[in-house]
C-alpha cells in the first residue's frame, strides 16, 4: 500500500502543486491543512505516514508543530517545506527530528528526490 | 513542469495577499505598537515570494523578497514605524500589485525594478529625511494611539482555505440565479394552467413553490459577499487623499462582515468612493482651521454598516464643516434648479438633497479630487437603480452624515406594477412614495403644468403614457391612478391607466438595443408570459426641475 501524506501549508496554491507532484509519484494524499489547528485535528483522526510541513503558518510555527507531532506520533516522517532555507533553520529542523527538508521554491525534481529517499 | 494549471490559483491567492497587505499597512500607521500586524505583513510577503518563485516569476519574487527584508527589520525593532516607511511599504505593495496584473493580462515578461528594490533594502532612518522632503508639509500621520487596544491577538485563527470551501467563478453563480428566476417564472405559468386540474396538481405545485423558495434563498445566499469586498481599499484612499491635502483624518469602518449581493456591492463601490472623497475634500477642514473652531485637529470619518431586516444601512459620517441648507437653497435658486416658491416648501432634509440635483456643487472651488459636482447626482441614481435610497443629514460646523439604504439582494425585488397603454411597467417599491387615485378636483393647472397637493406640497404631475409614447385614455375617469415617485430628488406624480399592485419579480438585465434606453433598468417576465420593464423615474422624467419635462432621451421620442 502506498504511503499516506498530509500537506500543511496555508497556501492553497502550494498545496495543489505539492499534491500534483506527489500524486504523480503514487502517494496517497489523505489530508490538507491550511493552519496548525487543522493539521493537529487531521493528525489525530487520520495518522498519515508522512507530513509535509511549512514553517510559517497563520497560527503556529511549523517547528513547534514538528515537535508536538513527533511527541504524539514518533514514527511519522515529517518533511519541512519552507522558503526559510538558511543553514541554522535546516539544522534546527533536523535536530528536532525532521526527516527531510525541501527548500521553496519547490521543483518537481527536488520534491521527487526527497520523497524517493523516504521510502524503504 | 507545466505550471499553467496553477496559474489562476496563483493569481487569486497573490491578489489576496496584496489586498490584505494594503489594509494592514494602512492599519499599521495608526496601530504602530501592534506587533501582530507586522508579523502578518511579513507572512504575506513571505508567502508571495515563495509562490512567485515556484511559478518562476523572478522579478516578482525578488521584489517580494525585498519587502520581506524590510519588514523583518521592522519586526526586529531595527526600524521604527513612521510615515516615510508606510509610504515605502505602500509603494512596494503597489509595485507588486502591478506585476501581478501584468501576469494576469497574459504578459509573463516582467521586468526587474532594481531602483525600488534598493530603496526597500537600503531604507534606514537616515534616508527618511530625503523621502519626506517630497511629502507635502503639515502632513504628519495622525498617530491616534490607544495603547490599551493595540495588544496583539495571537489566538486568532484564519481559516482562509479550508477543505470545505471551493472557489467558483461568479459567472456560474449568475447563471444559477438566472435559471432559478426562469424556474420561478415557469412555476407561475404552471400555476395558471393548474387551475384546470386542481385536485391532481395543487399538492405537487405547493411543494414546488416551497422548494423553489429554498432554492432561490440558497442561490442568492451564494452570491453574498461581505462589505469588506468594497471597503478594504477605502482606508488607503482616505489616507492618501488626506495626506495630499495636508489634512489629518482618523478613519474607522464598522460592520464590514455584513453581507450583500455581489451586484449591489459592485454598484455601490463608486458612490462610496465619491462620498468619501467629498468628505475629505470638501467636508473636512484643515487642522489649523479645526483648532481655530475649537475642534480637535484630527478629523474623523467613519463608515458604519448595519443590517435592518431585509435592508442594509451604510452610514458615512464626518465631523467636518457640515452643510448649510440655507446656502444650498440660495444656490439652487441662483442656478435655476428650483423656484423661490418651491424653495419655501422644502424641509431642511429636502434642501440638503438638492446637492444631488444635476449641476449642483457645494464646493467653493473645483478640485481635481472631487470633480465638478456631477457626482452626487450619479450616486443617487445608482442607489435608486438598486432599489435603495440616499438620505443626508448635516449640522453646520459639526459634520455630515450620508445614509445609504440598500436592499440585500438585487435580482429579485418587490415592484409596483402599473398598466400604461399596452405596456406593463414596474417601479421598484423602494422608489415609490405613494400610489393613489386622484379625483379631478385634486388637480390644479398653472401655466400648462398640472399639480396636485400632497401633504401641503404641490407635486407636479406627468402622464406616464405620454412619456412612454403610449396612447392616452380618451375618457377621463373619476379616479385617476397616480404613483408618486421621485425624479432628481423631487416628488413627481406619474398618471397612468391602472395600478396593478405589488409583485415579486425577477429582474433580468436588458440586452442591446434596449439596454441603451436609459429609463429602462431591466426587464422581467410575469407568470402569464407578459414581458414587463423596470423603469427609473429620474431618467424617464428628466432631471431638470425648471419645468422642462420633455423626454430627455432621444431613444424614447
Amino acid at each position: 500500500m502506498s504511503a499516506t501524506v498530509m500537506i500543511v501549508d496555508d497556501s492553497l496554491f502550494m498545496r495543489n502543486i505539492l499534491c500534483g507532484i506527489l500524486k504523480g509519484q503514487g502517494f496517497q494524499i489523505i489530508a490538507e491543512a491550511a493552519s496548525g489547528i487543522e493539521a493537529v485535528k487531521h493528525l489525530h483522526e487520520l495518522k498519515p505516514d508522512i507530513i509535509v510541513l511549512d514553517i510559517i503558518l497563520p497560527d503556529a510555527n511549523g517547528l513547534d508543530l514538528l515537535v508536538s507531532i513527533l511527541e504524539t506520533n514518533p514514527l511519522t516522517k515529517v518533511v519541512i517545506c519552507s522558503a526559510i532555507g538558511q543553514e541554522p533553520v535546516t539544522q534546527k529542523a533536523f535536530d528536532l527530528g525532521a526527516t527531510a527538508f525541501i527548500c521553496k521554491p519547490i521543483t518537481p525534481e527536488s520534491v521527487i528526490e526527497v520523497f524517493s529517499g523516504l521510502e524503504g | 513542469m507545466d505550471l499553467s494549471p496553477y496559474r489562476d490559483l496563483f493569481l487569486s491567492e497573490s491578489q489576496g495577499h496584496i489586498k490584505s497587505s494594503n489594509e494592514l499597512i494602512v492599519k499599521l500607521e495608526s496601530h504602530s505598537a501592534d506587533k501582530s500586524i507586522v508579523d502578518e505583513l511579513f507572512r504575506h510577503a513571505h508567502s508571495l515570494k515563495g509562490m512567485a518563485a515556484t511559478m518562476q516569476f523572478q522579478p516578482l519574487a525578488a521584489l517580494a523578497h525585498a519587502m520581506e527584508d524590510l519588514l523583518s527589520k521592522v519586526r526586529s525593532g531595527e526600524l521604527t514605524i513612521e510615515s516615510a516607511l508606510i509610504d515605502l511599504l505602500l509603494e512596494g505593495n503597489d509595485a507588486l500589485s502591478l506585476m501581478i496584473s501584468i501576469i494576469e493580462s497574459g504578459k509573463d515578461q516582467l521586468s526587474d525594478n532594481p531602483a525600488l528594490i534598493s530603496r526597500l533594502t537600503e531604507f534606514s532612518p537616515a534616508s527618511q529625511s530625503i523621502t519626506q522632503a517630497t511629502a507635502p508639509p503639515d502632513s504628519a500621520p495622525s498617530a491616534i494611539e490607544t495603547p490599551a487596544q493595540t495588544g496583539s491577538q495571537p489566538g486568532v485563527f484564519r481559516h482562509s482555505d479550508s477543505f470545505k470551501n471551493i472557489r467558483i467563478r461568479t459567472e456560474v453563480l449568475d447563471r444559477l440565479v438566472n435559471i432559478t428566476g426562469e424556474l420561478i417564472t415557469t412555476r407561475h405559468q404552471l400555476a395558471d394552467q393548474a387551475r384546470l386540474f386542481p385536485q391532481k396538481l395543487n399538492e405537487p405545485l405547493n411543494r414546488l413553490t416551497l422548494l423553489l423558495r429554498d432554492l432561490r434563498d440558497e442561490v442568492l445566499q451564494a452570491r453574498m459577499l461581505p462589505f469588506t469586498f468594497v471597503s478594504e481599499r477605502l482606508p488607503r484612499l482616505v489616507r492618501d487623499l488626506a495626506r495630499q491635502q495636508g489634512k489629518e483624518i482618523a478613519f474607522h469602518i464598522e460592520g464590514t462582515e455584513i453581507e450583500l449581493d455581489r451586484g449591489i456591492l459592485e454598484e455601490i463601490a463608486e458612490p462610496l468612493v465619491h462620498i468619501l472623497r467629498n468628505a475629505v475634500d470638501h467636508g473636512m477642514e484643515r487642522p489649523a482651521q479645526r483648532v481655530a473652531d475649537g475642534k480637535p485637529a484630527n478629523g474623523m470619518i467613519s463608515i458604519c454598516v448595519t443590517r435592518d431586516k431585509d435592508h442594509v444601512n451604510v452610514v458615512i459620517s464626518d465631523d467636518g464643516r457640515g452643510m448649510n441648507s440655507g446656502l444650498i437653497i440660495q444656490k439652487a435658486i441662483e442656478k435655476g434648479l428650483i423656484s423661490s416658491a418651491q424653495a419655501a416648501s422644502l424641509t431642511p432634509q429636502e434642501a440638503l438633497m438638492l446637492i444631488c440635483a444635476p449641476g449642483f456643487s457645494t464646493a467653493a472651488t473645483v478640485t481635481d479630487i472631487s470633480g465638478r459636482g456631477v457626482g452626487m447626482d450619479a450616486v443617487r441614481s445608482s442607489l435608486h437603480n438598486l432599489g435603495g435610497n440616499l438620505s443626508i443629514e448635516s449640522v453646520p460646523g459639526q459634520g455630515s452624515t450620508f445614509t445609504l439604504r440598500l436592499p440585500i439582494t438585487v435580482s429579485i425585488i418587490n415592484a409596483l406594477l402599473v398598466e400604461c397603454g399596452k405596456l406593463v411597467i414596474a417601479f421598484p417599491v423602494n422608489a415609490v412614495d405613494r400610489a393613489l387615485e386622484l379625483a379631478p378636483k385634486d388637480i390644479q393647472e398653472v401655466d400648462g403644468q398640472r399639480f396636485c397637493a400632497l401633504d401641503a406640497i404641490s407635486v407636479p404631475l406627468k402622464s406616464l403614457n405620454q412619456l412612454l409614447g403610449q396612447p392616452t385614455a380618451k375618457t377621463r375617469a373619476a379616479c385617476i391612478p397616480t404613483i408618486v415617485t421621485r425624479a432628481g430628488g423631487f416628488p413627481i406624480g406619474l398618471v397612468t391607466d391602472r395600478i396593478l399592485g405589488q409583485h415579486e419579480i425577477f429582474i433580468k438585465p436588458l440586452g442591446p438595443p434596449l439596454s441603451s434606453m436609459l429609463p429602462l433598468t431591466g426587464g422581467a417576465i410575469l407568470g402569464d408570459g407578459r414581458i414587463i420593464f423596470v423603469i427609473d423615474a429620474t431618467m424617464l422624467v428628466g432631471k431638470n426641475m425648471g419645468g422642462n419635462y420633455c423626454s430627455p432621451n432621444p431613444h424614447c421620442a
